[in-house]
């Protein structure tokens, strides 16, 4: 791809004239170099080929190879043409100041031409162009314009004007009230004398060089300043993919794809600098392999091999051997597989990050008419073509779907890759139709819907056009614009901090005012409408593995009395709602239930007791721990109530029933814990004295009989305390 | 072409990127997920369908296998069990239960573990679960017990717990009311810890009844609708198989945000990706020695000192118009925050403004999150409502997450739908659309237009061509024959299976169809002595063998025009293979190939 590239020439007044100004109002001057530092930073960040050169006219010098006999006076060529870079934007910033004579625009237009022609001989540039700013505010000789306007047309060389003013098509002035506020800064006290013939200048140039459109090259600083603010897109060319598109085995066409929208990536990235020398190659990275021991061992990058996991399993596999076994494929190739109505490929399928054009081969008349064939059946059939494409051998093959477009200048197919059964993942969720308590009510609904009423980004104005209010693929990527606003300032000024966001970029990104305020009425009525209430962030279920292990590594015996109170609350709170004694933490349901006092004390307490026999007869120590647990919450808040009862007579039976359910190591246990009877001591109302309380755990000879439950089956013992 | 391998290439760096933004998530906060299959192994399981249907017990075996292996390829951290009930033989951990079989504990599934499932299929597979295990009493209590004592010996995080039960008899008990309770008991306490019990119920002759002891076992739907739909028996392959897939993932929100529709009016949704890309896995580095898989660290020093750098000691640096310019890494970083994340509305817009082509990543679901903005649901709802009746999207902005720039987003209304196998309402509510912030529209020519008789004719051929898309019916050949790879050389078998690629088209069918059509159409439109293969021209020749094998001219600048380019910055209009040799004669020593970075490496050497 040779490349095209343009040359341009910024021309510059920076005569006396310029730093004149109405009150308030930024000089001329100054508005003229913003431009220029604006398109300078736009070049310079885009990286271009392209080439620029910088003349300023109205300098106390004379710098111009055409300066002679008193001709071509007080033309500066600042900067030669070639690339731009920062040094010409440092040049800018420092050494472009305004000076105090006046030159002749149009002289300096000719030192512009004639450094133009020379110093793109040999270079190939496909445009010239010749960027003026100026007050206009010089007497201009007119009487080599028409050659001038030759000279331009030959070389075809373009022209911009950049004026503190707007410049209309009337001569009245008076439309300016459509365009924009009736006086235009820049006007001042209205246009002097000069200003007003070389308009007329302008004009006359502009229109000889393109009689439609011409005007449309004289901008004002502001608008300038405005467009200008945008970085430019990096440039890049569309890239032809050449292919056939095949339907069978016998019927290939001859296409030419060309990749639509895509998201766009900064090309440069970041290198890692030192922050003392700021140099790339102070610093090293270096990656390491080491053992996972204890020792963490380090071992040679060589003494590594590639593997890849198969579920637990890590299979060894070279790269030498992954080659040898990977898929292959023929290369390229645009090939369908079969067609499918259109509605049946949904638009949330779409899989990849591009869109691709695919038209018929370049100089292929034949080809343009099958492919043409082709699209238009798909368009009356309503269908798609389901294909397999392969950029080239080394890519992985996809399925996509090639939809037809027919536009008025072209017709294409447009390709979208589809997902492959991996990349799908099932959800479902539950309807919101049929959810009575989801549904809105009538009047909700019209709240919406007159929201929706103000907020449509489409109106129509008065000749019927839509007009579109946020056009979204015309705002640059904010991201990119921000990137490229810091690292200017970065490089112009590197002590200060970053700036702030730029504030055109900010209003881009948001509603238009228009709407901001025409939708505040209905966002109230919406407000009003739909109760929306923040939920305060309930603590997460908890695992079982959590639970588990807790339960069973706590020490339990030394749970401290006075910490029960919180205790509480938090479980209270964590809980919310605890209606009965469940399996996961009985202990505490069972306290918390104790304590709201909903359910009579005895009952709650059957409900542990039927918990702790499901849980003993599953015999594993770590259900032990946690019937311990519950055992120690029975025993403490039976002690809290004063009713010992329950507990001694629950404890008894179960002491009786130990031999039977082989529950020995659970009773070591709760020995251990020294787990025992209330006495009197403890409670008033308990029927066992202190020592009998103690001899209780020790004696735990097999010789009672099997008075309590002979529980043999869980099933069993929830018959029994049913009846209870 | 250096420019569609430029793309190729950036998208793999992207796709890490990308990565974080799709798969991240709460993955790593909450654990991993767990799945147990609990399958009942009694004689009715093994009945052989009418007319050579596989037998209920051969079609569970498909299912757990597919589910096992798309595991490995998905998600291979996800634990998965095998357990049987209502067995002869007993087998568990804890050795305390009866007639229940664990086949598989709580684990990760490996190529092993596909094989032993693999060998419980067919006929044989039928064989060998008798002789194994036969079949026997049934007590589902027990069952349900041991896998609860499964998920309690797993001392990893669980985020999420599931346990299916495949069955066909709707009384497994027959009538013992103890044995019933007990399971009730005992499914209580699993749902009590967090788990999820699905029934994926099996056809039988007289029709299965969830209602008299498997609705109490079950979890609730989570909305009264999905219960009405789920009754049906499965007794095709693939709705089962659909069923499970759709139950075994756990829907995982990429992130949660608040809709902001304007000041103050904040509603809750889950971000949902239906389709994530998936990848060949990543390979991990193993010790020669050993084949234990072996840790990297990466340590950035000083070249001259050798002393490790701090993050402190460390700047970033880009190059633009010959000037460095340096910054800080937190500045990096903070260049990319404009906002916190949310999703904030602009406006709305006609459905038909939504260009097909406006495309430029994978589109995600919303769906409201009442738990965390009560009343969400409700305005969600009207929202979708109105969209759809009056064809508009809404148009937003949205940061998904911390220090992400915005992107503007298109919410679509959609409405719900029944799929036509046996699933749940498959809903999918607004979807994200991305699209793109600035389009490049890429070169189009003027073609010429076919006439009325050549469309019709390739409107014959198309209509011969038809076939009904299903999104689920392409398998990624790419992945797969690297799965089949891997799975041979887990098993040490001989040679891989064999994969189908079912992307290739079927060209001998194809043909067959279509039968004269295309000669017709052929005649149609290409002239008699016209070649639609042939090569466009003799010179692009080389560009599309690719391939290195053709010689390649050598290129060489003078060293003084290239000094000139140097000094005028315009390095940049020599090719690569150019620099390259430049950099080669100059001694230059540069491990990019990109060209920036070549020309950067020749300007450090001839600049100074």
């Amino acid at each position: 791809m040779a490349g095209a590239k343009s040359a341009s020439v910024l021309c510059m007044d920076v005569g006396f004239s310029m730093s004149n100004s109405a009150p308030g109002e930024e000089p001329p001057f100054e508005l003229a170099k913003k431009v220029i530092q604006k398109f300078v930073q736009r070049q310079v960040f885009a990286e271009t080929k392209d080439e620029l050169a910088l003349v300023l006219f109205g300098t106390d010098s004379t710098k111009n190879s055409l300066d002679q006999d008193g001709q071509y006076q007080n033309i500066t060529v600042h900067r030669n043409l070639m690339i731009p870079d920062f040094e010409l934007l440092e040049e800018i910033e420092h050494q472009v100041h305004p000076e105090s004579h006046q030159a002749d625009w149009l002289d300096a237009l000719v030192v512009c031409m004639d450094l133009l022609q020379t110093e793109t001989k040999g270079k190939k540039c496909d445009r010239l162009n010749i960027s003026l700013l100026t007050d206009l505010n010089t007497r201009a000789s007119s009487e080599q314009i028409d050659v001038i306007i030759e000279n331009l047309k030959q070389a075809g060389i373009t022209l911009q004007f950049f004026l503190p003013f707007p410049v209309e098509d009337d001569e009245e002035s008076g439309r300016d009230a459509d365009r924009g506020s009736p006086g235009h800064p820049g006007m001042g006290k209205g246009l002097s004398e000069e200003q007003k013939s070389s308009v007329d200048i302008v004009k006359h140039i502009m229109l000889n060089l393109d009689e439609e459109n011409g005007l449309d090259e004289i901008y004002s600083f502001r608008n300038a300043i405005e467009q200008l603010c945008m970085f430019k897109r990096i440039e890049r060319r569309p890239m032809a993919w050449p292919c056939q598109l095949t339907i069978g085995s016998c019927l290939p066409i001859r296409i030419v794809g060309y990749k639509a929208v895509t998201e766009e990536k900064l090309k440069k990235s970041w290198t890692t600098v030192d922050a003392q020398s700021n140099k790339k190659d102070d610093v090293k990275r270096e990656t390491v392999y080491c053992l996972d021991d204890d020792n963490e061992t380090e071992v040679e990058k060589d003494d590594t091999i590639q593997g890849f996991r198969y579920g637990s399993d890590i299979v060894p596999f070279s790269k030498v051997d992954q080659e040898q076994m990977k898929y292959k494929h023929d290369g390229k190739c645009f090939a369908v597989l079969g067609f499918a109505k259109q509605h049946t490929v949904r638009r949330h399928q779409f899989m990849g990050t591009q869109v691709i054009k695919v038209f018929s081969g370049k100089d292929d008349e034949h080809a343009g008419v099958a492919l043409s064939a082709l699209i238009r059946a798909l368009d009356e059939l309503n269908m798609v073509a389901i294909v397999r494409y392969a950029y080239d051998r080394r890519s992985n093959p996809q399925v996509g779907a090639a939809f037809p477009c027919i536009k008025k200048d072209h017709e294409c197919l447009i390709y979208v890759q589809l997902p492959f059964m991996e990349d799908l993942r099932q959800f479902t969720f539950p309807s919101l139709e049929n959810n009575k308590k989801f549904t809105p009510s009538d009047t909700q609904l019209s709240a919406v819907d007159s929201l929706i009423d103000s907020m449509m980004l489409l109106e129509e104005d008065d000749n019927g056009d839509q007009k579109d209010m946020f056009k979204v693929h015309h705002i640059p990527n904010p991201a990119f614009q921000r990137h490229f606003q810091c690292l200017h300032h970065r490089a112009v000024s590197p002590s200060t901090p970053l700036p702030p966001m730029e504030p055109w970029l900010k209003a881009a990104l948001e509603c238009p005012d228009v709407i901001a305020e025409r939708c505040q009425g209905p966002l109230e009525e919406v407000k009003r409408k739909f109760p929306l209430t923040e939920v305060e962030k309930k603590k997460k279920l908890k695992t079982s593995a959590q639970i588990f292990g807790k339960d069973s590594g706590e020490p339990d015996a030394k749970m401290a009395k006075g910490d029960e109170e919180e205790d509480y609350n938090l479980a209270d709170i964590a809980e919310g709602s605890v209606t009965s004694v469940g399996s996961v933490d009985p202990a505490r349901d069972f306290r918390t239930l104790i304590k709201k006092k909903s359910l009579p004390f005895g009952e709650v307490c059957q409900q542990l007791t039927r918990r702790l026999e499901q849980l003993l007869s599953n015999k594993n120590t770590a259900y032990f721990m946690k019937s311990i647990t519950c055992i120690q919450a029975f025993r403490e808040q039976s002690v809290k109530l004063g009713d010992a009862n329950l507990y001694n007579g629950y404890l008894q039976s179960l002491k009786t029933s130990i031999p039977n359910r082989g529950l020995e190591v659970f009773w070591d246990l709760l020995v251990q814990d020294a787990v025992t009877l209330i006495s009197k001591d403890e409670v008033k109302g308990s029927t066992v004295s202190k020592t009998d309380a103690d001899q209780f755990l020790v004696t735990e000879e097999k010789k009672k009989e099997a008075a309590a439950p002979p529980a043999e089956d869980t099933g069993d013992v929830d018959d029994l305390l049913d009846m209870m | 072409m250096a420019e569609w391998n430029a793309y190729y290439r950036n998208e793999d760096d992207e796709e890490e990127q990308e990565e974080g933004e799709q798969s991240g998530g709460d993955y790593k906060i909450t654990g991993r997920d767990s799945l147990v299959f609990l399958v009942d192994a009694s004689k009715e399981m093994f009945i052989k369908g009418e007319d050579g249907q596989p037998s209920n017990f051969d079609m569970t075996m498909q299912v757990v296998r597919s589910v096992y292996a798309s595991k490995i390829i998905s998600s291979h951290r996800d634990l998965m069990a095998l357990v049987f009930y209502g067995t002869e033989q007993s087998k568990d951990p804890s050795k305390s239960f009866k007639h229940v079989y664990v086949y598989h504990d709580l684990d990760e599934p490996g190529a092993k573990r596909v094989q032993e499932v693999d060998a419980l299929r067919g006929g044989k597979g039928a064989q060998l679960a008798a002789e194994t295990m036969g079949s026997g009493e049934t007590s589902l209590g027990d069952a349900l017990w041991c896998c609860a004592n499964l998920y309690s010996d797993i001392k990893l995080r669980l985020s999420h717990k599931r346990l299916m039960i495949f069955t066909c008899r709707d009384k497994p008990h027959e009538g013992d009311s103890v044995k019933d309770r007990q399971a009730r008991t005992k499914s209580g306490d699993l749902k009590e810890t967090g788990v999820i019990i699905d029934l994926m119920h099996l056809m039988k002759p007289d029709g299965f009844d969830v209602a008299p002891f498997f609705r109490d076992i079950i979890s609730p739907p989570e909305d009264e609708s999905e219960l009405g739909l789920q009754l049906e028996p499965c007794d095709k392959l693939e709705d089962l198989q659909k069923r499970v897939r759709a139950k075994e993932q756990k829907k995982r929100a990429q992130a949660r945000l608040h809709l902001c529709l304007g000041e103050g009016i904040n509603v809750a949704v889950g971000i949902y990706a239906t389709a994530v890309t998936a990848r060949k896995p990543a390979p991990i580095r193993l010790y020669r020695e050993t084949n234990e898989p072996v840790r990297s660290k990466t340590r950035t020093f000083h070249t001259q000192t050798g002393s490790l750098l701090l993050p402190s000691e460390i700047k970033k640096s880009q190059v633009y118009g010959k000037k460095q310019i340096v910054m800080e890494k937190d500045e990096v970083d903070a260049i990319k925050k404009f906002e916190d994340p949310g999703m904030f509305l602009i406006g709305f817009k006609p459905m038909e403004r939504l260009k097909r082509h406006h495309h430029i990543r994978p589109a995600a679901f919303i769906y409201p999150e009442e738990d965390e903005v009560k009343g969400s649901a409700c305005l969600f709802s009207a929202l979708l409502t109105k969209c759809h009746e009056r064809n508009v999207f809404a148009l937003c902005r949205c940061v998904s997450r911390r220090n992400y720039p915005p992107r503007f987003v298109a919410l679509v209304p959609q409405k719900e739908e029944v799929d036509e196998g046996k699933l749940p309402l498959q809903f999918l509510p607004l979807y994200l659309a991305f699209l793109s912030l600035k389009e490049n529209s890429r070169g189009h020519c003027s073609c010429p237009t076919a006439s009325q008789r050549q469309v019709d004719k390739m409107k014959e051929i198309v209509s011969k061509l038809r076939f009904k898309y299903r999104s689920d019916a392409f398998e990624n050949p790419v992945i797969q024959q690297q799965y089949r790879n891997l799975e041979a050389l887990a098993l040490d078998m001989m040679a891989p299976e064999d994969t189908e690629d079912l992307i290739m088209p079927k060209v001998d069918q194809m043909d067959q169809r279509l039968g004269p059509l295309v000669q017709e159409f052929k005649d149609l439109v290409y002239p008699a002595d016209y070649n639609p293969e042939g090569k466009p021209a003799a010179k692009r020749k080389t560009a599309d063998t690719g391939g290195g094998a053709e010689k390649k001219p050598k290129v060489e600048v003078p060293e003084d025009e290239l000094r000139a380019h140097v000094q005028n910055g315009t390095l940049g209009k020599l090719t690569v293979p150019v620099l390259k040799e430049a950099c080669k004669k100059f001694g230059v020593h540069t491990t990019g190939t990109k060209k920036q970075e070549l020309i950067d490496a020749l300007v450090d050497q001839l600049g100074q």
